[in-house]
């Protein structure tokens, strides 16, 4: 293993690992602000990507262009979700953490059926994108385009959500809903609406990422399946509550998948990732930045 | 509390129980089960199947003129012209549903024989079940060579299977090598399934056999989100000839991260699956110029024999798109089974059993580029050659063995 | 037996109605001949034997485990490993793959219970999934093709019958009654009351003298122990494994439904939610998963959604709590 492949490796790991950051955001600032898990994070995914690529065919419109569009979309979407489903979830007279899972992950085998109903169980994919198949090469280091865009992507997005949570009157909301959701209601904060646009905000944030995946990664109805059990884990390894853990350990994950890889025989990567997390909960029980 | 568990019970007992029988065997038709994933992760595969499946019945049930078994009549006049009807049942490739949903087929749709199942995992209890109620399986479009080393009596498979397709392949290297190619070190690129394994064990053992070198062996994760750091042993063990064996998920992902990371493989020769999947073309067929799949059909054959081309056109009216690999065997592994079936003039197992080991089919009575159809005493049909198919401009062309090819290989590939 | 204590004759008329249950079921195979309605039955048995099972560490003790597959896949694997590979029955096959199980619950449990609601729950989750990737790639064990195990005929002692499902249908009821009755059994016992005072609160429970750690020890243990008998049982009904069928994180999800829609922490729970989920989602399969549309995954999802909302504390827990007022 010569420098150059170690360094190529890591490179793509950081790249893929800012990416596994933006997948698991939105998941990290809605279990920080309300304590649900979303077990359909896997399908929010897959939706987004299903709008990504149906704004392509319909308008000829770039994944790159359409990220807006689709993160509106999302937005409008997990608001709904929040409505219609999470709402009686979280009010669930008992064992309300298990109601939870179980009624966000039925949701997503209903969105799963949903997307094979309408789309059919075929793969898509965007055959060509503004920057499918280019690649930036620093140093005889491969930077494939859409990930490296994913990653800036991801960069902006971590950076505008630190803006929202700390300097608007809408994220201090938020964060004061997730100290005390009681004492809020006594300062007028509408709690339920707070929790609807965490909600929207989170998906709008898969939306984001089911961009930046369409422009690279193939689609089909159980395309989520392939992110989100290393999303839950991500989050987990930041630390629940901390969307900034979440950017930290999608890092951590990315590099240390490239090592494994490198290490172990690649079918076995993801054993790196899970350890990783076991040493990491097992030291520190909360989390890289946990607030628990 | 006692009398709700006990009705929960027998209510659901009841109902499963009144749907025994319903759709039972109908005076006028032989029924056929067939078992495969219509949900999940490879539900593609089943649709298509179905459509495959539902080509051949109305050519067995209808009047066409090709040069099929019983494409020339209508029905089965072994059995008085009664006509095929085919159940469908999912197994979501778990094998405790699909031995479930076969046992269902036999016992209350009564069917004559099962054909299935794509997953080798699946055909393997499928084939058991089926042989504990001698009821014959054809085994359509699994192709795990131990599938029909079990001793199973009411097995059949009319096509290749992996050890047969990868010698094909192998064949081919030695006919390049001959012609004064370089040909000395080859990369193996497989899921972690029974598929990539299987394939990867042929391909690991012929390789020794026949003087080659594996500079990298890499066993992946299916469906990963990233095949960077694979593609990178790839790229740094810069073997003559790539050769994958991996869906149409992976494919895609795999052959666009190659793209991404400058690693351009002089050849490429694939194992089926993903490589003769339209969707993997319509995303990354630009990039794949001059690959080369094995495959156990070619549309090529249309021009020496132009029922091929009425077949496929009847298909595509069903399903949209080409037969390919999987479909052409689907579809064959019916009519055989038709063929079968009408021969033993019963819709009984034994009596079709006996019918299938007599069966001996033409080759330019199937669709398929084989010598014949006919099975070994572990229902193994051993004439049916592979193919070999290189990717040219938007079409596939066959290219090996001599007597199917239609053009030299393009060798490297252009890159 | 005193009448006048009423916890004791709630506990005498349950283990009674569980008997007549029982018995009433082992009858049902006088009425029901047709082999896929058995063949859903003794999934329906073996699920309810399993969701007990799996009752034991995330209900009572609360430990929430979504990563049950890892015992279930060690029961499938120890007990035909040791069938084909050394010739031991498959019924000492199953006692050791319990064990092993078992052992596998501590060893993991000892890290692990120091972890709080969803870190738990996602460290269940990914070591299981360590043990699905292990599996697949070790060859010894057959890696992703999985085991053949090969029927000769029927036979008690390699416990396996070519056509006739009744032997497996009585095992996986013997299976159920014995997951019961060990609920039962630790329902008021020490360890019962240890258990939901750690799920209440492990901390006021510690004060009080509970041995918080040995407490989940225990019930890891004992809901992996059962959990693998079932591993076997499986594995010797379907005579086929592989990681795929054994392992995967479905399979976690499935043992936990059926307690989780009857009631979780409940003696009756899992029972009566696999006795409605399972023959529901066999008869959606077979009766609109051959279209291809995914009919059956929405039914099927927006069951689970259905149940999770609309009764959280499950089918007994909503009924027992309406008894409860009546009766007040």
């Amino acid at each position: 293993m010569t420098t150059q492949a170690v360094a190529q490796s890591l490179a793509s790991g950081l790249l893929m690992g800012l990416i596994y950051g933006l997948v698991a955001a939105g998941l990290a600032l809605i279990f920080g602000l309300m304590d649900v898990v979303n077990f359909a994070h896997g399908e929010f995914l897959m939706t987004a990507m299903y709008a990504a690529f149906g704004l392509y065919v319909a308008f000829a419109l770039d994944p790159l262009a359409s990220a807006p569009f689709v993160a509106a979309a999302m937005f409008v979407f997990g608001a709904i979700v929040y409505l219609g489903v999470v709402r009686y979830a979280m009010s669930a007279s008992a064992n309300a953490g298990m109601v939870q899972i179980f009624a966000t992950f039925g949701l997503g085998i209903v969105m799963r059926g949903l997307a094979q109903l309408l789309f059919t169980p075929d793969y898509r994919s965007i055959p060509h994108s503004w920057l499918g198949g280019k690649t930036v090469q620093v140093a005889g280091i491969f930077l494939p385009a859409p990930q490296l865009a994913g990653a800036l992507v991801s960069l902006a997005a971590f950076g505008a959500l630190w803006l929202v949570i700390n300097r608007t009157d809408f994220g201090r909301a938020l964060e004061a809903t997730r100290e005390d959701a009681g004492a809020v209601a006594l300062v007028g904060i509408d709690r339920k609406r707070i929790f609807a646009l965490g909600w929207g905000l989170g998906a709008a944030l898969v939306g984001l990422a089911g961009a930046v995946l369409a422009m690279f990664f193939y689609i089909y109805p159980d395309v989520g399946a392939s992110f989100s059990l290393i999303a839950y884990v991500t989050v987990a390894l930041g630390g629940f509550g901390s969307v900034f853990g979440a950017f930290a350990a999608g890092i951590l994950v990315g590099l240390v998948e490239a090592a494994t890889a490198l290490a172990l025989p690649p079918s076995l990567k993801y054993v790196g990732i899970y350890a990783l997390y076991l040493i990491v909960v097992v030291v520190r029980p909360r989390g890289l930045f946990g607030s628990l | 509390m006692k009398l709700n568990r006990r009705e929960l019970v027998a209510a659901a007992a009841a109902l499963a129980a009144s749907v025994n029988h319903a759709f039972a065997q109908g005076a006028g038709e032989v029924v056929i089960g067939a078992v495969f994933p219509m949900t999940g992760s490879t539900a593609q595969t089943g649709l298509d199947a179905k459509n495959a499946i539902e080509t051949a019945v109305a050519i067995v049930n209808d009047k066409v003129d090709l040069d099929l078994p019983l494409a020339r009549t209508e029905g089965l006049p072994g059995l008085g012209g009664k006509k095929l009807r085919v159940v469908y049942a999912d197994h979501q490739g778990d094998p405790q549903k699909g031995r479930a949903e076969a046992e269902r087929l036999i016992t209350q749709e009564k069917v004559a024989a099962v054909i299935g199942c794509y997953h080798s995992a699946v055909s393997a209890t499928v084939s058991q079940t089926c042989e504990r109620y001698g009821t014959p399986f054809m085994c359509a479009d699994s192709s795990s060579p131990s599938l029909n080393q079990r001793g199973l009596k009411f097995f059949f498979r009319a096509s290749p299977h992996d050890e047969m397709f990868s010698k094909a392949m192998f064949d081919l290297l030695d006919s390049l090598r001959k012609k004064g190619n370089k040909i000395e070190t080859l990369a193996l690129f497989h899921e972690d399934t029974i598929f990539g394994t299987d394939s990867a064990n042929a391909q690991t053992k012929l390789a020794a056999e026949r003087g080659y070198k594996i500079v990298s062996d890499v066993k992946y994760r299916a469906n990963s989100p990233s095949l960077t750091a694979e593609v990178q042993q790839l790229k740094s063990g810069a073997a003559d000839v790539l050769m994958p064996s991996s869906y149409t998920t992976d494919g895609i992902l795999l052959v666009r991260t190659m793209n991404e990371l400058g690693y351009k493989p002089k050849a490429i020769v694939a194992q089926a699956a993903g490589f003769s999947e339209q969707a993997l073309y319509e995303a990354v067929g630009d990039l794949l110029q001059g690959a080369v799949t094995r495959g156990s059909f070619s549309l090529d054959l249309a021009q020496k024999r132009p029922m091929v081309g009425k077949v496929n056109d009847m298909f595509k009216a069903r399903a949209g798109k080409d037969i390919n690999d999987n479909t052409s065997r689907e579809f064959m592994a019916l009519i055989v089974l038709a063929d079968g079936i009408n021969r033993a003039k019963s819709t009984e197992g034994e009596a079709i059993r006996a019918a299938l080991t007599a069966t001996d089919i033409p080759g330019d009575h199937t669709i398929m580029p084989w010598k014949r159809v006919k099975f070994d005493a572990t229902g193994q049909n051993n004439d049916c050659d592979p193919v070999l198919l290189q990717y040219v401009g938007k079409k596939f062309v066959t290219i090996f063995p001599e007597q199917a090819a239609i053009a030299e290989p393009i060798w490297p590939m252009k890159s | 037996m005193q009448d006048a204590d009423p916890r004791l004759n709630a506990r005498r008329n349950n283990l009674v109605i569980a008997c007549v249950c029982v018995a009433l079921i082992a009858c049902l195979p006088l009425v029901v001949k047709d082999v896929y309605a058995q063949n859903v039955l003794v999934l329906t048995l073996m699920y309810a034997a399993l969701s007990q099972s799996w009752n034991i560490l995330s209900g009572y003790c609360g430990q929430i485990s979504l990563g049950h597959a890892l015992y279930f896949g060690a029961g499938a694997y120890v007990t035909e490993l040791l069938f084909t590979k050394f010739g031991v029955a498959p019924w000492f096959g199953m006692a050791a793959g319990g064990l092993v199980a078992a052992t596998i619950a501590a060893a993991v449990g000892y890290p692990c219970f120091r972890l709080k609601g969803h870190y738990f729950v996602i460290a269940t989750i990914v070591i299981a999934e360590a043990g699905y990737l292990l599996m697949l790639n070790w060859d010894y064990a057959g890696a992703a093709m999985g085991i053949d195990v090969p029927v000769r005929g029927d036979s008690w002692a390699k416990f396996q019958f070519l056509r006739s499902k009744l032997p497996y249908f009585y095992f996986a009821l013997a299976f159920a009654f014995v997951a019961w009755l060990v609920t039962w059994m630790i329902e008021e016992s020490r360890w019962g009351y240890w258990w939901r005072a750690v799920k209440d609160n492990a901390e006021a429970a510690e004060s009080l003298g509970v041995e918080v750690f040995r407490s989940k020890m225990a019930a890891a243990a004992l809901s992996a122990f059962l959990t693998a008998i079932g591993g076997g049982f499986y594995a010797q009904f379907v005579s086929y494994i592989d990681p795929e069928s054994v392992m995967s994180f479905q399979f976690s999800l499935l043992m936990a439904l059926p307690a989780v829609l009857g009631g979780i922490g409940t003696l009756w729970g899992p029972a009566v939610g696999a006795a409605i989920l399972i023959p529901l989602t066999e008869l959606t399969r077979s009766f609109a998963g051959g279209s291809g549309k995914g009919f059956d995954l929405i039914i099927y999802g927006l069951l689970v959604m259905g149940i999770a909302l609309g009764r959280p504390e499950g089918i007994v827990g909503a009924l027992s709590r309406r008894m409860r007022r009546s009766a007040a």
